[in-house]
């Protein structure tokens, strides 16, 4: 059995010092590690940064996190990253990471992902150059994301967790306005996750959206914005194979 | 800051119809809360029978305090209801089984 707290869109900025700490400090009694599904800050600044770095820093368990759209903002994603992980934090962009859990191997594939909408209602690569690098940063961040679950697959881990900011499926939209579906998520990620298999899917940014759903291929799906489970954080209990 | 006032875009002058036009003044406050110190974009503000109706989840006590001044300043002279909620930060008080 595999405890599995994940929160996203906790949108840390000067005022947020210690509003989560109390929570965290409590979750070696309730889980094995910490999926942070991005949005970590207001702006993306290495000060909003640091305040998510103190939160979470020497937490009981490992912290897996992959940035956000809000944490590109200031245009310092890297430096952010930087920041987090010297918090003791694995930040994922396009690639996977395997947390020894209590003698079980997880595996975690994290991209941040982008949008452009669900099958019949996406956008496509054809148009004004802008159109298409759009639908393209979506499929590289797609392909990304199937290539580290896919390496995942041979490194022996009981269960395999996509980890995105932006949704895979419609499903855990529910609640939001259609009309903005194409900038929460893409089918290109359900795609890729279907593609290399998976055990559960977790991710943020539609605050307005829903926990539960599921992709086209059977894979578990939450929807694990801060104002959607209005929590500190969710936990999952997944059996290992 | 990706602050569209600060970009070139022209305001309609006070007065004029569009300035006056409910549904310009509902997208400019939009335009604020993301750009201003907020970054807001998971608020929304819908117009609802003459009125504008705001709601959604902030991340603090102060964000909420900012969101509402900001929203008095957009939306002055207009019916504006609120129902803003702070994210809750208690632990889970259960796991779900998967």
């Amino acid at each position: 059995m595999i405890r599995v707290a994940a929160v996203g869109d906790i949108h840390m900025g000067p005022d947020s010092q210690g509003l989560l700490r109390p929570a965290f400090e409590t979750l070696s009694e309730v889980a094995d590690l910490l999926l942070l599904a991005g949005d970590l800050t207001r702006h993306g600044t290495p000060q909003e940064a640091r305040v998510v770095a103190e939160e979470v820093r020497d937490l009981p368990v490992p912290v897996v996190a992959v940035l956000g759209n809000h944490d590109h903002h200031d245009e310092q994603p890297d430096k952010v990253a930087a920041i987090l992980r010297d918090a003791d934090v694995t930040v994922l962009e396009g690639e996977g990471t395997v947390v020894e859990c209590a003698g079980t191997r997880v595996g975690i594939a994290g991209a941040k992902g982008f949008g452009g909408g669900f099958v019949g209602r996406s956008a496509g690569e054809f148009g004004e150059p802008l159109m298409k690098e759009f639908v393209r940063t979506t499929r590289r961040s797609a392909d990304s994301l199937r290539t580290a679950l896919e390496e995942l697959g041979g490194r022996d881990c009981a269960v395999r967790i996509a980890l995105t900011h932006f949704s895979p499926v419609a499903d855990t939209l529910a609640g939001e306005p259609p009309e903005i579906y194409p900038f929460l998520g893409s089918y290109l990620l359900a795609e890729a996750i279907d593609t290399a298999g998976a055990d559960l899917a977790v991710h943020g940014h539609a605050h307005l959206g829903t926990e539960h759903g599921m992709t086209a291929g059977g894979v578990r799906v939450r929807n694990v914005a801060q104002p959607v489970i209005r929590r500190a954080f969710n936990v999952y209990r997944l059996n290992a194979a | 800051m990706n602050d569209p006032t600060a970009q070139g875009r022209t305001a309609p002058q006070t007065g004029s119809p569009a300035a006056e036009n409910i549904e310009y003044r509902v997208a400019h406050l939009h335009d604020r809360l993301a750009a201003e110190e907020l970054g807001e974009l998971g608020v929304r503000a819908e117009i609802r029978a003459g009125a504008v109706a705001i709601t959604g989840t902030v991340p603090s006590g102060r964000c909420r305090e900012t969101l509402l001044r900001i929203v008095r300043e957009e939306l002055t002279g207009l019916t504006v209801h609120t129902d803003v909620v702070v994210a809750e930060t208690a632990g889970p008080d259960h796991a779900e089984e998967l």
